[in-house]
C-alpha cells in the first residue's frame, strides 16, 4: 500500500462564531491527484492555508510525510509546491528571474537551480517570454509563470489552489495536462476546485466539501456509486398528459419524474435499457418530441443527492 | 539563499516605479525648485558683494589712491572701483552701475545716487579716510618721528569684541530647505520599509503568503531585504545629495563626506521606520501606507519643510519633539556640520540616528516574527 502523504486529522478552524472546517479528517496517499471538490466557501482554501502552516487552527493535528507539519519545519515546506488561487509574482522581475527567485527559496546550488528553471520554463511553454515582466503576459500566460513558480523546485507534494480560476480554455487544458504530467513523474497533487468536470478529469480521489464538513470521499466512481442515480433521461416536449407520466414512473428502474411544460427528466436507478423503455412509451402515446439525451451521473449529482442543492447553485 | 533573496530585493527596488519617482525624480524637480525660488533671493538681498564706485581724481592724491586700492584688491575687496572722468561717472551713476563717487583731490568728497546700505558704506569709508589723514598729516608736520607708530595706530583694529568663527559653513538661511528636502527624501524611505514588513506577512501579501510557505527561514529573508532596501535607500541619497551639491551647486560648507553619511544613516532610518509602523498590529495595506505617510508627513512638517521657523517654535515650546522627530534630526545634523566647527553635536545626533534605526527595526522583527496567522 502507498504511503501517506498527508493526515490531517480532526480538523476545526473557527473565524469568530463561524465554523470554517468542523472536524475534517483527510488522507492523501504517494501518487495520488487528490481533488477537494466544494463550492466557494466550503472549506477548501481554509484547509490549504492550515496544511501550510499559514493559519492557526483550534483543534485537530495535521501530519505531512509522516511529521507533524508546523510553521518552523523547513525539512517539510522544501518538498511541498504551492500554486495560489491567485497569481502571486513580483512585477519587478521578468518571467525568468521570478521563476529563478522561487526556486531560489528552495534550491542553494546554482547550476541545478538553472537547471531547474529551464525545465520549469519549458514545462509551461513560456520559453518564447522569458525576458517579459507579468504585466506583459495575458491571464493564461500569467497562470502559467504562477505554476511555474510552485513547481520549479520539483517538490514531492504539489498543492493546487483554484489555478485555472479566469483562465482561458486552451491555458485550462494545458494546465490540466500538465498536473496529470507532474503526477506521472512522481508528485502527489492536492487539486482544489469548484469545477467539478476538471476534478473528474484529472483527479484519482476526491472528497466533497461543504460548509466545512468532508461529506463524501473516494473515486469517482466510488462516489457515483454512493448515489441512487445512476441515469437521467432528459426529453424536449410540449405535452404530457398525467397518465403518461403516471406509466414512466412505474417503468422498472424509475424512481423520479419530473415535468417542466418544456422538458421532461427522467431519472433511473440501476437498470439497462432505460431510455428505450422511455421513448417506447411516448410513442405508444403518439407524442411528439426533440431532442433526447441520457447520462451518466456527475459529481454535481453526487453533491446535489448529499446536501439537496446543486454545486453551481452554491457558487452563484 | 541569504545572498539569493538579498540579490532579487535589490533587483526589485531599483527597478520599482514609485521608488523611482519618489526618492530619486522627485527629490531632483523639489531641489530644482528651491534652488530657483531662493537661490536669487540669497544672491541678491543677503550675500555681501563688492561695492560697485567711480573714482574721479580732481588732484594727485597719491595717500587716497594707496588707500582706495587697498580696499577694492583680493576676493573679499570692500569697492570695485573704476577710475574715470566725471562725465562718464555721473552716467555709470545715473544708469545705477554704481553706488556712487568719490571725487578724490585734495579734499575726498562723495556724491551718491541714493540712500542704502551701499551708500552708508561709501560714506563711512570717506568719514573714516578724512580723520585717519588729518591725524597723519598732522603728526607729519608736528612730529615726523612719531608717524610710524600713529600709522601703525591707525591700521589696527581697536574693538572690545573678537570676533571667532564657529565654522566656515554656509550661512544662507535658505539652506535649511535644501536640508529639509534630503531629511524628507530620507524619510520617504518609510514607503520601501513598510513593504518589507507587508511583503512578509502572509495575512496582507500573497507574496507573503508564499514566501511563508518557502523552505527559507522568514528571518533570513526579511533580514535580507532590510539589507537590500538599505542599500537601495543610500543610493538614492547619494544621487540626492550629489544632485544637490554637484548640479545645483549647493553649498554645504566643507565637510561633504559627513553630509552623505548623515543622509546615508537618515536614509536607513526612515526604512527601519517605515519597517516599524508596517509590522505593527493587524491593519490592512492600505490603511499602514497611510500611516506611515502621515506620519512621514507630519515629521517633515514639524521640521520645518513647509513653514520655515516650525522647528524654532518647537524648540522653544516643545523641544522634545526635535528630539525624537526623526527628520529633525537628519536636517539638524546638516545644521550641526554648516554651523559648528567641532563633531560634537554632529556625533549626538549620528549615534541618535543609529538608536533609532536599531529600535525601529528590532521592534519590528519582533512584531512581524509570528508565523501563524488567525486569518488571511
Amino acid at each position: 500500500m502507498s504511503e501517506t502523504v498527508v493526515r490531517i486529522n480532526n480538523l476545526v478552524k473557527r473565524y469568530g462564531d463561524l465554523v470554517a472546517l468542523d472536524h475534517f479528517s483527510l488522507e492523501i496517499r504517494e501518487g495520488e491527484i487528490f481533488g477537494l471538490l466544494g463550492p466557494n466557501g466550503s472549506g477548501k482554501t481554509t484547509t490549504i492555508n492550515c496544511l501550510l502552516s499559514l493559519l492557526s487552527f483550534d483543534k485537530g493535528e495535521i501530519e505531512i510525510f509522516g511529521k507533524k507539519m508546523s510553521p518552523v519545519c523547513y525539512d517539510i515546506k522544501r518538498e511541498i509546491g504551492v500554486i495560489m488561487q491567485n497569481v502571486a509574482v513580483f512585477d519587478e522581475l521578468t518571467v525568468w528571474e521570478n521563476i529563478d527567485y522561487f526556486c531560489g527559496l528552495y534550491i542553494r546550488d546554482k547550476a541545478q537551480r538553472k537547471q531547474y528553471v529551464e525545465e520549469a520554463v519549458r514545462f509551461v511553454g513560456l520559453e518564447d517570454f522569458l525576458k517579459f515582466r507579468p504585466k506583459k503576459l495575458s491571464g493564461g500566460l500569467l497562470r502559467r509563470l504562477n505554476i511555474a513558480c510552485g513547481i520549479a523546485h520539483k517538490p514531492k507534494l504539489i498543492i493546487l489552489d483554484e489555478p485555472t480560476v479566469a483562465v482561458d480554455p486552451q491555458s485550462r487544458n494545458r494546465i490540466l495536462e500538465g498536473i496529470q504530467s507532474l503526477n506521472r513523474n512522481g508528485a502527489t497533487v492536492i487539486y482544489t476546485s469548484h469545477y467539478m468536470e476538471e476534478v473528474e478529469q484529472i483527479c484519482t480521489r476526491i472528497a466533497i466539501m461543504d460548509k466545512g464538513k468532508k461529506i463524501a470521499e473516494g473515486t469517482k466512481d466510488e462516489l457515483k456509486r454512493m448515489i441512487r442515480n445512476t441515469e437521467t433521461v432528459t426529453v424536449e416536449m410540449l405535452e404530457l398528459p398525467e397518465d403518461v407520466r403516471t406509466e414512466l414512473a412505474a417503468l422498472p428502474h424509475v424512481y423520479d419524474t419530473a415535468f417542466d411544460g418544456k422538458t421532461l427528466t427522467v431519472s433511473c436507478s440501476g437498470g439497462k435499457h432505460n431510455l428505450i423503455r422511455i421513448l417506447g412509451v411516448l410513442q405508444n402515446h403518439e407524442l411528439s418530441f426533440g431532442r433526447v439525451y441520457s447520462e451518466l451521473p456527475t459529481l454535481n449529482d453526487v453533491f446535489l443527492e448529499i446536501t439537496g442543492t446543486a454545486l453551481r447553485d452554491k457558487e452563484e | 539563499m541569504f545572498l539569493h533573496c538579498l540579490k532579487y530585493e535589490l533587483k526589485t527596488s531599483l527597478r520599482a516605479r514609485d521608488l523611482i519617482i519618489w526618492l530619486i525624480l522627485f527629490p531632483i524637480v523639489l531641489g530644482t525648485l528651491f534652488k530657483v525660488a531662493f537661490g536669487s533671493i540669497y544672491e541678491k538681498n543677503t550675500l555681501f558683494r563688492s561695492i560697485p564706485a567711480a573714482v574721479v581724481e580732481t588732484a594727485e592724491n597719491p595717500y587716497f589712491r594707496a588707500a582706495a586700492d587697498a580696499v577694492s584688491a583680493g576676493n573679499d575687496a570692500l569697492f570695485s572701483l573704476t577710475y574715470t572722468d566725471e562725465q562718464t561717472a555721473l552716467g555709470l551713476l545715473k544708469n545705477k552701475e554704481i553706488s556712487g563717487i568719490l571725487y578724490a583731490g585734495d579734499t575726498v568728497s562723495l556724491t551718491v545716487g541714493g540712500s542704502g546700505i551701499q551708500q552708508s558704506i561709501l560714506k563711512s569709508f570717506v568719514e573714516q579716510y578724512g580723520i585717519s589723514e588729518a591725524v597723519i598729516r598732522k603728526a607729519a608736520e608736528q612730529n615726523p618721528e612719531t608717524l610710524p607708530a600713529v600709522t601703525k595706530a591707525l591700521s589696527a583694529e581697536i574693538t572690545a569684541c573678537t570676533r571667532v568663527p564657529l565654522t566656515d559653513g554656509n550661512t544662507d538661511p535658505f539652506i535649511q530647505y535644501f536640508y529639509n528636502l534630503i531629511a524628507m527624501v530620507a524619510i520617504f524611505g518609510s514607503v520601501t520599509g513598510l513593504h518589507i514588513a507587508i511583503d512578509y506577512q502572509a495575512n496582507l501579501s500573497l507574496l507573503g503568503a508564499r514566501r511563508s510557505c518557502a523552505s527559507v527561514p522568514t528571518a533570513v529573508s526579511r533580514t535580507a531585504a532590510i539589507l537590500g532596501s538599505w542599500l537601495t535607500q543610500a543610493v538614492c541619497m547619494v544621487i540626492c545629495v550629489s544632485y544637490l551639491a554637484f548640479v545645483l551647486k549647493i553649498d554645504f560648507g566643507s565637510r561633504l563626506p559627513q553630509v552623505y553619511l548623515a543622509a546615508v544613516l537618515g536614509g536607513c532610518m526612515g526604512v527601519a521606520m517605515g519597517f516599524f509602523i508596517g509590522s505593527i498590529g493587524k491593519l490592512s495595506q492600505n490603511a499602514k501606507v497611510g500611516i506611515a505617510m502621515t506620519v512621514s508627513m507630519t515629521c517633515c512638517f514639524l521640521s520645518g519643510l513647509m513653514i520655515g521657523n516650525m522647528k524654532a517654535i518647537l524648540a522653544e515650546k516643545v523641544p522634545w519633539v526635535n528630539a525624537v522627530n526623526p527628520v529633525a534630526v537628519i536636517s539638524d545634523s546638516f545644521y550641526c556640520l554648516n554651523l559648528y566647527s567641532d563633531y560634537r553635536r554632529f556625533t549626538v545626533k549620528i549615534i541618535t540616528m543609529l538608536i533609532l534605526t536599531a529600535a525601529f527595526t528590532v521592534l519590528g522583527i519582533i512584531l512581524s516574527g509570528r508565523k501563524k496567522y488567525a486569518s488571511i
